[in-house]
This record gives structure tokens, sequence and C-alpha cells, in this order.
């Protein structure tokens, strides 16, 4: 109902049309929930989106410059980044904001991970959420290739192979995303497509849906929280710390596409143009993914040429898909988290697949490498020091969770280490070593169950 | 014996229905599926001499990669000073292989793949040979280089 006194006022103009005051009100009373944890985690999503809004503004810039081709693909960034004004900021703080952007959607999806937030009703968010995730490693992965250099080529020629692994329409997917056989000039057009039009349009539908869940269900209170904790009103309070959140990534940008404008020259977060791509041009070592691919990257390393009767790397992809199609579905596996109780075991499962990334993506940065990292004694030596590094993050977590958080499920966790230790320190094979520590905490996870069950229901007691 | 159930007007036409939902899909599918399918690849088919400039390339570094056919080759001459030809594209992920003189190894060093100058894999990754090349010398100094299975 119009108030007497806004009839002549624009929002009376526009309440009469579009009956705004409804919306006004939802907002004038919009609250997030307050808990026992921190409210940091609840303005990551804000931040991813920030980012996002980077990318478009910047990407819209570069694109008035850039021209795909094979004789200018290269040549327009050589001359954006050397001769236009500005142009070398304008690369570089598209190229940190993507960077930026993963990072702080890996720390979104994780934090709701952790914090159970996906419970119902909130399946269908975790799900979009994925997907939004997924589409922003296809903006980082069809990317990569527009600069249409050396690392950039080889980088989409092993990265668009692995398609080829996908039974039944492996081939026809290659030869689509390619634009053939190999990777040509055709992939870049194809490329520059996907990323310029087709994702950032999936990826505006997607987010208003995401943001749309949001608004409508509000944001997950704290796993155990009884009817109506404490909130904090959304304006004013909660939107200025997002802004003010804004600033500061928007000042860590800054300062990072100021000095350090190519990346840091770590292998997977460098974009220095280097040479042009020459499909005649042997590979030349040293080339690595951008570091999100990493620990795929070192996977494909550790699986030998044939196993169970399929090659190598079909059997890499099974289990990459597996893996990545248990974390869409977390929601509906999580029962404890279904019926509003703490899940250890899901959290658990979330620190060890944070111990196992951490560990391959290490390995493939060749850390504790004496001399060539393909050198035998080099190969030992980086699994050596990277099982050390990522036993003793381990021994860390491990630890605070169970002093400060009074964890004590700690089996996926501690098969991950198992894994890292068996790998690393006894010099296993990574495979062996890894089946080896699922059966231990199987067996242990067993005798857990076992030893707390009711007697008189014969059902375990704790999950 | 059970009474057969006569179908009603509104079942028959949902099955209509039904089928021109599917067809108008296909049609609208189907265009899309093929504009994406890249054409067939069209250039020279055949033996290739390499140019001047690629043997050139071969005397000095001991190796040349080459389109031959559409498809890239790496071109070699072994200690022995005996010319070889394999597929460049490394069978693990699907790099450009190099070759290595001083350890007589074609590496690919995207996954450290190692294969010797049979095309067998020696160490790493790739799970299969790489196929095998016909290269000749001719009378006049050039090098012919065909897709052929040596």
């Amino acid at each position: 109902m119009e108030h007497p006194r806004q009839a002549d006022t624009v929002r009376g103009w526009l309440d009469r049309r579009y009956h705004i005051n409804s919306l006004i009100e939802f907002l004038r009373h919009k609250e997030v929930p307050l808990g026992s944890h921190s409210m940091a985690w609840y303005f990551l999503g804000g931040a991813t989106l920030f980012f996002f809004l980077i990318q478009v503004l910047t990407g819209a810039l570069l694109l008035m410059y850039y021209q795909p081709g094979e004789a200018t693909a290269y040549e327009s960034i050589r001359f954006l980044t050397t001769k236009v004004p500005f142009g070398w900021l304008m690369r570089s703080m598209h190229s940190w904001s993507a960077h930026l952007m993963i990072v702080s959607l890996v720390l979104h999806m994780f934090s709701t991970m952790m914090l159970k937030a996906y419970r119902p009703p909130r399946e269908l968010t975790w799900v979009t959420g994925y997907v939004l995730f997924a589409l922003t490693l296809g903006f980082g992965f069809s990317g990569y290739l527009l600069p249409w250099n050396k690392l950039s080529y080889f980088a989409t020629a092993v990265g668009t192979n692995l398609v080829k692994s996908v039974p039944l329409i492996g081939g026809w997917s290659l030869q689509v995303l390619r634009g053939g056989s190999d990777v040509t000039i055709n992939t870049l057009y194809r490329f520059f497509a996907i990323h310029v039009v087709i994702l950032p349009l999936s990826f505006v539908l997607l987010v208003s849906l995401h943001l749309l869940f949001v608004q409508r269900q509000g944001m997950a209170a704290p796993l155990g929280a009884k009817a109506a904790p404490r909130g904090m009103k959304f304006f004013p309070g909660f939107a200025l710390r997002d802004v003010l959140l804004w600033l500061a990534c928007l000042m860590v940008l800054l300062v990072l596409s100021v000095f350090l404008p190519y990346g840091p020259g770590i292998p997977g977060l460098d974009w220095e143009l280097g040479q042009k791509a020459d499909p005649f041009a042997p590979a030349y070592p040293g080339i690595k993914p951008e570091w999100y691919f990493l620990w795929e990257y070192q996977l494909l390393k550790e699986f030998p040429p044939r196993l169970f009767g399929m090659e190598g790397p079909q059997v890499c992809l099974l289990l990459i898909t597996f893996l990545l199609c248990l974390w869409a579905i977390i929601p509906w596996l999580d029962r404890r988290a279904y019926r509003d109780q703490p899940s250890p075991g899901f959290s658990d499962f979330g620190w060890g697949a944070i111990l196992f990334l951490t560990f391959l993506t290490l390995k493939a940065w060749d850390i504790g490498a004496s001399g060539p990292p393909e050198a035998p004694g080099s190969v030992r030596g980086i699994a050596w020091t990277c099982a050390w590094w990522t036993l003793a993050a381990g021994a860390v977590i491990v630890a605070v969770r169970w002093l400060v958080y009074g964890d004590h499920w700690f089996f996926l966790s501690g098969a991950a280490l198992l894994h890292i230790a068996l790998h690393g320190l006894a010099g296993i094979s990574y495979l062996v070593a890894g089946i080896f520590a699922l059966v231990a905490a199987a067996i242990a996870m067993a005798a857990f169950y076992y030893s707390r069950r009711d007697p008189r229901s014969g059902t375990g007691g704790v999950a | 014996m059970q009474e057969v159930k006569p179908t009603t007007r509104r079942e028959f036409l949902n099955v209509l229905l039904g089928a021109s939902v599917a067809g108008w899909l296909a049609s609208v599918v189907y265009p899309i599926v093929r504009y994406l399918k890249p054409l067939p690849q069209t250039g020279p088919t055949g033996p290739v001499r390499l140019t001047r400039e690629e043997i050139s390339k071969l005397e000095q570094n001991h190796f040349v990669i080459v389109p031959v056919s559409g498809q890239r080759v790496i071109v070699l001459e072994s200690p022995a000073r005996e010319l070889l030809a394999f597929s460049a594209v490394c069978t693990h992920e699907g790099c450009t292989v190099t070759y290595e003189p001083r350890q007589s190894i074609l590496w690919c060093p995207c996954h450290d793949g190692r294969f010797d100058l049979n095309g067998r894999v020696l160490s790493g990754p790739p799970p299969r040979p790489l196929p095998r090349f016909i290269a000749s010398r001719q009378p006049d100094g050039g090098v012919i280089v065909s897709v052929e299975r040596a």
C-alpha cells in the first residue's frame, strides 16, 4: 500500500507501476544469521562475484584490441601489452582477477562444505555453485589459449586430449572442441567463442539463479541452531561490510597487477607472453597448466600406461569423474547434516580432499627437485620433500581440529596422510600406496563402528 | 480374458504432441551438431619432400618436425646416421615429442614419457608406442617422408 507522502515521489511513481515497496520491505527485513562460526565465510561469494565483474569489465576492454587469428592473436596481445597505454595493466588485472576469483571460489566452496550450508533446503544452491565453479575453470582453460603462445598451445593440446578418453563420444567431442583432429587456429576460434560468449552468458544465467536461491532461502544458519538465531540486518550492516571487502579486494588486485604484471613467475601462475605458438615445434621442459589444474596434471603422471585392461589416462579420467560426481552430490549423501546434526565424516572428507590436492599440486611444482625434475634422483627428492610439507600441514590441521574444535573423526584425512607418507617417505608407488591407505581406513572405520555398536539394536552409535 | 482399454482421443493427441516435440528438437539439434563437426581436413596427402630449410634444421638439430598428410611427423637422424620418422604426437596426452640425441631417445617433456628409436615406450605414462613412418634419403640429398607404417 502506497504511503500518502510517497504519491509524488520517484519511489511512489515507481511503486505504482512496479510495486517496488514490497521489494524494499523485503530487503529492509532481510537478515544474515549469526552463530558460533566466523561471519567471514559469508563474504566469499560476494568477493567471487566482485572478481567476476572485474573479469567482465577488463575482458570487454581487452576485446577492443584483441584479434583472433593465426597472424593476429599473438601479435595483438604483444601490441596491447607493449604499445597501448595501460594495455599491460588491463591484461594483468584480467589475469590476476581470474586467479583471485578461483581462490575465493575455492574458499567459498570449502567453507560451504565445512559449515554444511548445503543441507536441505539448499541442495540446489550447492549444485548451481558447483556448476559455476566448473564454468569458472572453463573460463580459465579457454582463456589460456587466446594469446596463442607456445605454453598455451601445449597446455591446450594436453587439456583437450583428455576428452578423447570419454567412452563412445570422446573422439567426436575432441573434434568438436578442437575444430579438427589437432590444436590449430580453428581451436582458437572455438575457444574465443566459448570464452567471450557461451561461458559469460551461461555464467550470468546461473549466477542469477544461484543468487535467487540465496535470496529466497536466506543464508544458511549455523548447524544445529534452533529457530530464529541472532541476525544482522543485511542493509546497511552486512551490505556495507561487503562493500568494504570489495574495496579491499580492489586494492589487493591493483597492487598485484601493478607490481607483478606478468604473475609471480611460478609455473601455473605466470602469463609472460613468451614465444608464438608453433605446431611444428617440440614441447619443452617445464610446461605446466594453470595452478588449479596442476593436481590433475600430476595425477595423470602417476598412472601407469595400462591399468585394468584400459589405458592409464582413461582410468585416471574415470577416477577424477567419480570424485567430482561424489563432490556434486554431497548434499544427498550427508544424511546427518540432512537431520541438522554434525557430520564429522563429511568434514573429514573435505580435509582429506584438501590434503590430496595439496600433495599433488606441490609435486607438480617440483618442490624439492635437485637438478632436472625428470632425473630419477629428483623424482624421489620431490616426492620426499612434498610429503614432508603436506604431512606437516596435515599434522597442524589435525591438531587444530582435535584441540580447538574437539573433532575425533580422522579416518579419511588420516588415509590421505598415510597415502602421502607411504608414497613420499617409503617410496611405494602412488597408486599402490593409495589402495593400501584406503583399505587401512576402511578397516579402521569398520573396527571403530563395530566397537561402538549398540548390542541391543545391532546398529552403530556414532557417525 | 483381459479387456483391452481403447486409446482415448487425449492419449492419442499426447502421443502426437510428444512426437512433434521430439521432431522439433531433432530439427534444432541435428543442424547444430553437424555445424560443429569440423570439415574433413584438406591439403596435400602422400609422401612429402622436405624443404631446404627443413633439411638444414635436421642437420643442425638432428631432428625436424614436419606436416605430412595432416599429421605432425618427427624426422630424425640416429647416431648410426639412419633416417627415422615417427608420429610426433605423444600417445599419452598429445604433446609434441622431441629427440634427445645424447640419450638416443624420443622424449615428451609434458609428462616425461620416453621412447626408444623403434618408438617403443621406455618409461613414463604413454600407453602405446609411437607409430613409425617411412623416411628415405634420395640420391640428390633430398629427404622423402610418408605416413605409411614402416
